[in-house]
This record gives structure tokens, sequence and C-alpha cells, in this order.
């Protein structure tokens, strides 16, 4: 198959069983490029948020995972200023069997769970580790700021 | 002996930068084994150091290097090398016996000064050192040692003793150790080339550093002088020898002899009566190579390779009988003779500014370390000959089975290997004298070079084949220079210049040459290359390369410049991909390959072959190919879009999707460049090597630090203090540089270490250093994962299955991305 025919699948897919939560699509013309939308967690400091996202898919998706990250600006361990997001599925995990709505629910757990181990901002995850309150008031502070 | 050596100052170093002043410092070492080095000076081109160092064990023939470097650039490629001295102890102390170590119970004292020399990198060098050399006499014996050295620092106050380094404490002592060991290099092979100037059999640049210090004892492995060892190098059992003489130990234990009045060596002993008999045998020696003809001596490349003589000498055995018989005198000719007679026709001897031995063959233009003269030794005063007994061939073994020795027409011995029916001048009981870099330790793939560089589609065609870059264009100048010359023309002694340099070409400047190129032509700048998706420096053929509507003629180009590498033994600063040494070979390329070229397509193709995908991956027979913005559809095979991948036929889909993937979409680019390649290497000779052997004949094997690799190793389920983690730096440190290449290769794929060594090792996902895992059974073989530079090592329990199982992993697996 070609990665136009899985990509439309896909799209086909999130349109007609939309996952909770998170919504996909092209931007334009161009299928390989989609925006989606992830709104935050009601149990995340994060609640109350709509965070947008990027999406590329390469040519030789599903066998290359997509290139996703954050346009909305996020304080969380694992996704730092860039937007980049740490996240195994979308490096050395990732199985052509995954799917972006599969993907997208990932991103919303990492919200509510992060994984201060495996950082991606050493500084936030200390904080996350050793000032818990203190990380949730400043991500809930740029939550209210960017995201709402 | 001990002596106390004091580096005073250095004067009128060579400016190498306009606006600055290097920071001179100066590493001395005896005999390559003791290595002491100055703190450095700063911004000064007359670094005063007046140090003072003492070296143990020190004997006569013991040399003394000197070698100044600027500490800014020491870990450049040149190392700042500013110039190098060379000191043979007895020249300026004279004999080192225990009673003259004194005289008038004051310690022997020698100020001398040098003039700085080059070294091979041609790098001009100019100004002096200035050193005091001083005997110390035995510990306890009189008040002198004490004494000695307080002389010596008694000269300035700022003296100071440093026995150790610790004064170079921004230096990289790693770097120092290699540079000593670069040096010992050169220091033993100084020696190596009296040895073979006296026709030993040994290979100037094959001999190891460890078997090859022969000046620094002087007296041991002597087999004919039975009991006393202790006799200084210019006396023996018989006595003292004539005035002039010195005796020396080859490095495989021989004696030999050194006659200083004439420069010249032999075997023989020098008395009265023998020297008679001397030159009655240099004189048939200077015959015998009067009468040399060579069938197709004009093709007779570096030394090493020309087996091609050896075709046409069915009846060399008979040569010693006329040799016998041949009374005749002749009168010396020119410079050229040493005790070994008179050099071939055509043939010269030079030295390097260091004063090494080479030669030059006038005949071909070629250089090489190798004396022509000495094989015949062997033969001359082998077995056969009575007289001379103390370097029979013999002392060297059998020869390995299927070898058998054989002499030409002109007396010169070559060796058939009937396995392979192949000739070669090359001892195979000997240190290979190819290449410098070329591996020695696995005879297999020794003997394919060799077999390999002596068939004669790669022998090196009369004439010369000029090329003249610009340095600062060496891209387009050498595609313009190389693409007018014909096939035929490139296979012509190289001679490469650059513009406005000076230098000959003898071997240096193409290195050079190749060098640089390879940095150009491979760069993905140009977009004719493109790095692996494994890491930042493998590289493969960019797919995309049409943006440059010239681009098949530049892989033309390239793949000229590969096979001309590989055709004139000159080593390129590039590495492939594993798959593209595959197929070089024309083999074809398998799913382990795409570990190399993209971890996750490796990933997720393999993730096919283990899941079920009905149901759950909607593919058919065909791609995507992007080309500049466009999406192409590509069948993998007739009608494929239409095709469905089951789990049926998902292997044939991965099959054909890998070589889709890897090869089908450069196949354009890869016949250009195996077109060029080809011109040069013919096909079916470069097929002898596995994908593993080409990558090391096009790239060489680097200098691989050990220290550096365990330094930027990490431990999963071991810890560094593990008994299989300490047997495998035991094992590494045991292996040479081929077998550690080989270990690379197996484990990350790629025998290259990036410029910054182990720390910047790259894996699939960014940095990955170089890891160690406790996983299988002690039953199974070590097994790597290249994605992630990882050896699997089950917790074998004892060293000798460990080192087994190691080398058997690493040597026989065939095949890059091991699983």
């Amino acid at each position: 198959m070609s990665s136009l025919k899985r990509i439309t699948k896909e799209l086909n897919d999130l349109g007609r069983d939309p996952p909770t939560s998170c919504s996909a699509g092209p931007v334009g013309d161009d299928v390989y490029h989609w925006q989606a939308s992830i709104m935050g967690p009601p149990d995340s400091p994060y609640a109350g948020g709509v965070f947008f996202l990027s999406i590329h898919f390469p040519t030789d998706y599903p066998f290359k995972p997509p290139k996703i990250s954050f346009t909305t600006k996020i304080y969380h361990p694992n996704i730092n200023a860039n937007g980049n997001i740490c996240l195994d599925i979308l490096k050395d995990q990732w199985s052509p069997a995954l799917t972006i709505s599969k993907v997208l629910l990932s991103i919303c757990s990492l919200l509510t769970d992060a994984n201060p181990d495996d950082p991606l901002v050493p500084e936030i995850a200390h904080l996350y580790k050793t000032d818990r309150a203190k990380y949730e008031a400043t991500a809930r502070e740029w939550t209210k700021k960017y995201a709402i | 002996m001990s002596i106390s050596v004091k580096l005073v100052a250095a004067e009128s170093l060579n400016r190498r930068d306009v606006f600055r002043s290097p920071d001179p410092f100066a590493v001395l070492t005896i005999d390559g084994s003791q290595t002491k080095s100055t703190a450095a000076a700063k911004k000064t081109l007359n670094p005063y150091w007046n140090e003072v160092f003492q070296f143990k064990n020190v004997s006569e023939n013991s040399i003394l290097t000197v070698q100044v470097f600027d500490q800014k650039k020491f870990k450049k490629k040149d190392q700042g090398f500013l110039g190098v001295v060379n000191v043979r102890i007895g020249d300026i102390l004279g004999h080192l016996d225990e009673d003259t170590a004194t005289s008038n119970g004051r310690a022997r004292e020698e100020t001398i000064t040098r003039d700085l020399k080059r070294s091979n990198d041609g790098l001009s060098v100019s100004g002096r050192i200035i050193l005091v050399l001083t005997v110390l006499p035995r510990a306890g014996s009189r008040n002198g040692a004490a004494g000695a050295a307080g002389s010596a620092v008694a000269g300035s106050g700022a003296a100071r003793q440093s026995d150790s380094m610790t004064n170079a404490s921004t230096i990289d002592n790693r770097l120092i150790a290699q540079t000593v060991a670069n040096n010992l290099q050169t220091t033993t092979l100084d020696n190596q080339d009296s040895a073979n100037a006296a026709g030993t059999a040994s290979s100037g640049s094959g001999a190891g550093s460890s078997d090859a210090a022969p000046s620094g004892q002087p007296s041991t492995a002597q087999s004919q002088s039975s009991a006393s060892r202790q006799y200084s190098s210019f006396e023996d059992q018989y006595g003292r020898l004539p005035p002039g003489w010195e005796r020396r130990t080859d490095n495989f234990g021989r004696t030999y002899y050194v006659d200083h009045n004439t420069r010249t060596t032999t075997w023989k002993r020098p008395t009265l009566d023998q020297s008679e008999v001397q030159r009655v045998n240099t004189e048939l020696e200077r015959r015998q190579h009067r009468g040399r003809t060579l069938p197709d001596g004009g093709a007779q490349s570096e030394g090493s390779s020309s087996s091609n003589v050896a075709v046409h000498t069915g009846t060399g055995s008979q040569t010693p009988a006329v040799n016998g018989s041949a009374a005749a005198t002749f009168a010396a000719t020119g410079g050229t003779t040493s005790g070994l007679g008179e050099l071939p026709p055509g043939w010269e001897q030079r030295f390097t500014p260091e004063g090494r031995a080479y030669f030059v063959d006038h005949n071909t233009r070629t250089t090489t370390w190798v004396d022509p003269r000495r094989q015949q030794y062997i033969r001359t005063y082998g077995p056969s000959t009575n007289t001379i007994q103390q370097q029979p061939v013999s002392q060297l073994g059998p020869l390995p089975s299927g070898w058998e020795m054989r002499l030409t027409n002109t007396a010169r011995v070559y060796f058939v290997d009937h396995n392979t029916k192949t000739t070669t001048w090359d001892d195979p009981r000997l240190p290979s004298s190819l290449d410098q870099n070329v591996p020695q330790y696995k005879r297999d793939f020794r003997r394919k070079v060799i077999y390999f560089r002596s068939q004669p589609a790669l022998r090196i065609l009369p004439g010369q084949c000029h090329i003249r870059v610009r340095r600062k264009n060496i891209f387009e100048d050498s595609y313009q220079e190389i693409m007018r010359q014909t096939p035929e023309d490139l296979k012509k002694r190289l001679m490469i210049k650059f513009d406005g340099e000076e230098g000959l070409d003898y071997g240096g400047v193409s290195r050079e040459f190749f060098f640089l190129l390879s940095h150009e032509m491979f760069n993905p700048f140009y977009c004719l290359f493109e790095y692996s998706a494994h890491d930042n420096y493998t590289i493969q053929i960019n797919p995309n390369s049409g943006i440059n509507p010239e681009h098949l003629n530049y892989f033309k180009f390239i793949g000229r410049v590969v096979g001309l590498g590989v055709f004139h033994r000159r080593f390129l600063d590039a590495f492939f991909v594993g798959a593209l040494y595959k197929m070089m070979l024309r083999k074809k390329v398998v799913l382990q390959d795409m570990e190399g070229v993209d971890s996750e397509v490796y990933n997720s193709l393999k993730w096919i072959l283990e899941n079920s995908i009905d149901g759950i991956l909607d593919l058919t027979f065909n791609v995507d190919d992007e080309r500049f913005g466009e999406l192409v559809v590509v069948d993998l095979k007739p009608n494929g879009r239409e095709i469905e991948v089951t789990d049926e036929n998902k292997k044939e889909y991965v099959e054909l999707y890998t070589q889709w993937r890897i090869a089908d979409r450069v196949q354009e680019q890869f016949k250009a460049f195996m077109d060029g390649f080809n011109e040069l290497v013919p096909e079916d000779l470069v097929n002898v090597f596995d994908e593993r052997e080409l990558e090391l004949l096009i790239g060489g094997i680097a200098e691989i630090d050990v220290e550096d690799w365990k330094k930027h190793t990490d431990y999963r389920g071991y810890q560094e203090s593990d008994e299989v983690i300490q047997w495998f730096w035991k094992c590494i440190t045991e292996w040479d540089n081929e077998q550690r290449a080989r270990l690379l290769q197996f484990t990350t794929g790629t025998s290259r270490i990036p410029v910054n060594g182990f720390k910047d090792l790259q894996g699939s996902d960014g940095p990955r250093r170089f890891t160690i895992e406790k996983a299988g059974e002690v039953q199974q073989l070590p097994k790597s994962h290249t994605c992630f530079n990882r050896v699997d090592l089950p917790p074998y329990t004892d060293y000798e299955s460990f080192k087994q199982k190691l080398t058997l992993a690493v040597e026989e697996t065939i095949g890059f991305g091991q699983e």
C-alpha cells in the first residue's frame, strides 16, 4: 500500500469513530500534514486548556513514525520549548500497527502521568519530583496563559 | 647504565603562524619505551626548559628521541609538530662500560646541539635543541649518581627533576602515548633499516614495535654467544671488533655487524681474512644484480606485490651453481653499495630526513622501504652455505601448508601458494610488508590481499599519471583531472601535485589527496551521498542526487576514485553503510542490512514478519517514493499496487521492499559508481573479499584507542569489575587493530570511530555509547545490536571459552547487523 492510502484510511476512521478529547485532520490540501488538538485531561494541571499539535507524516509512513510536536506552549517534563515530545512510541517503540488516534491518546496520558525519569526538560522533571505542588502551579499558570 | 638528559633549550623554531608563537614542549623517549616530557614554554620560538630527566637501562645503542610539539596544536592532526632529533647514545657518550662511566671520579657529561629534523609529513622544520647527556654510575658505586644529577641541575636554579609527565598537565597523555608509539616505530625502524641492509628478511613496515627493539638489548638472543651476554656492542667473546665496527642484533635475534667506516653492514664478524671472503661474496652479489633481468620489470610495483616475475622463473633454482662459478669481480659503482652488494639496475637507496633508508626504483618510479636485495640473503647465506650459520632461514619455522619457496633466475626468493595458485615476494611467515595499515593477523585476509594485489589487472602500468589540483578546489579539479584520463592512464604511477606546493609524490602527497578528496566528494552537502539514518558518519547514495543533472557522471567519477584508491593502495577516509559494500560485491541485500540504513524501517519490517498483519495493516506490493515533493507510486512487482500483502506473502514483500529501499532506488547512481570502480578494479577480483573486508580494503584500519573505548562504554547487567568485563577488555587489549575493527563492525556496523573518539559514537536515535549487556546462555555466541552499538555477552565462566566465542562471533559472522 501507499502511505497515502493508509493516511486516508486513518482519517476516515477518525471521522467515523472520533476519540474523546482529541481531534485531528489535514491542515490544507496536503494529506501528509495534519493539525491535531488535545483537551487538557481533567485530572491534570492542564485541565481546561486546548493544546494544538502539528503532525507530519513521512512518505514511508507507517514504517516510520509520524513527527508530532506541540504548537501550543506547555509546561511538562517531557515536552520542551519547541514542542518536541519525548515519547517512546514516537521513537524506538514505534510499530506500524500504531495509528494517529492511538498516539494522541498516549500523549493525553503523558499529560496526566509525566515520565520524569526520562525527561526532555531536566529542570521541570526535577521540580516534578521534588516539589509537585509548585510544578502543578506553574503548569496551570502556563495552561491559563497559553492554552485557554 | 643510567643516564640523565638535560634538555636545556631550543632555538629558532619554525614559525607556523604569522601572528602567534607556539607553546613548545618536548617529549623525550629512549628506545621507545621510556618517555618523559617537559612543561610547555609559553609563546616562544626559543623555549628554555632546562629540565633534567633520568633514563635507566640505557646502552650505547639506545636511541634518544626528542620531539618538539606546539601544545596548543597537540590535538590537531600534525600535533603541532616542530621537529625531531634522534641521537644514538653511544655516538655521544661512547662506550657505556662500567669502568668508563666516570673519568677521574666525575660523571662523564656531553653537551650537544642538534638541528631539528622533519618527520615524514614533510612539514618544514627549523631550529635546534641543546642537550646535556650525563652518564650516571650504578647506584652505590662511588658517589657519582647524585653528583651527576646535581651537576646537571647546577646549571640553573630553575632546573627541575621531572621523572613523570606531570608537567604536561593540560596535554592529553593518551596523545603523548600515541606519539611515542609512532615514534617508537620510527626509531626501531631506523634500526631495522640497518638490519635490512644487512640482509635480514625482516620487512620494514610490517614489523611490530614489540619485537623490534634490538638496540635496547644489544646482547640478548644471540644464538652463538653462549654463556656470557654482557659484551658491549663493540666486542664479543673473540675480543674487540676492529675500529669503527659495531655488533648489532636484528629483531630476529641474529647478529650482524655495522662498519661505520664505510656505512655498510654484514653478517660476518669482521676479521682480516673474513673480510676478504666478504668482498668476494659482495662481488658475487653485485654480479647477480648486474645480470638481473626482469621479464616484465617495467610493471614491477611497490616492492611487495610484484609476483609477476616469479611466473617466468621455473629454472631459478639453478642459479646458485652459476653463482658459485662466477669469480669475476666488478668495480664498485657509486654510493649505493652496502654489505649486500649493489642494488639492482635502476634502483637507488635514499634517506628520509630522519635518516631512514628507502629505495627508489627508477624503472617504475616507485619507492619502497623494502631493500630489493634483502631476500637474496636468505639464499646466499642460507643452510646451503656453511660459513654463515647465525641466520638460517629455518629460524622462521616451516612455511605454512601449501606454500613453497622458490628462486627466480635472478636468485631472488619468492613464494608459491599452491592453495590459491598464486605467488608473492612476501614470506608468509613474516609480517606483511604491504601498506602499514593493512591488517596482518588474519591469514585469510592477508592472503586475500596478497592474492588480490598480485593479480595482473592490478599491476601498475609503466608511465606516470599526473593529477594536479588546487587544494581549495579539490573536488572539481579532481573531477576534471580524473575524468579526462583513460582508465589505463589512471593505472600508471600516480603523481599528485597540489597547485603551488612543492613536494614530489612518493606516497605522502597522494595520501593527503585521497584524504582531502574523500572528505569533499562524500560530503552530503553535494547531495551525492547522505548519512544513513543510523548515525552521522556512515554514508549511502542519496536517492535524490538527481537534483544535480550531472550526478551520474559524478558517481562514475567517485567510483573511479574509490577504485583508484584500492588500485594504488591509498585509503579513503569514508565509510559506507554495510549494505553498499555488499552491493559492490553483487550480493543480495537482506533485511538485516536495513538496520544500518534506517533502523526505524528495519524495526517496522521486522514487526511485520513477527506479527500477524491481516486486518491490521492494509499493505499492497507498492511504495510511495517522494521525488522532489512529488509522490510516485512504485510497484514492487508487476501490478503490485493491486496485490494485497498477507501473512502468507509478507516475507516476499519485506524482501522486495528492502531491495527497493536499499538498492533499486539508487540503481542508476550505483551503476555509474560501479562502472567507474570497475574500470580500475575488475569485478571478479574484488569478489574474493567479503563486505567487511572490503570496508577495510577501502578505508584501511584505524588505530583504535582501547583506553578511550573503555572510558566510554556502558554496562547493562554487568559491572565494570565483573569478570566477563575484565576478560572483555583483556581480550581487546590483546587483539590487534584489525580484530578490534572487526569487533566494531560486528557491534556498530562499521569499523569507523568518530573523529573525537568513542564518546561521539552514534546510534540510530542519537548518541549511543558502546554498550555491553548481560544476555544469553553461556553456550551461545555473543550477539550484537548495531542499532544500539550493543553487544550481548552471556556470563561465560572462563576466559578461554569467552575469548574463543567472541573471536568466533566477530570473525565468522558474515553480514552486518547481527540480531
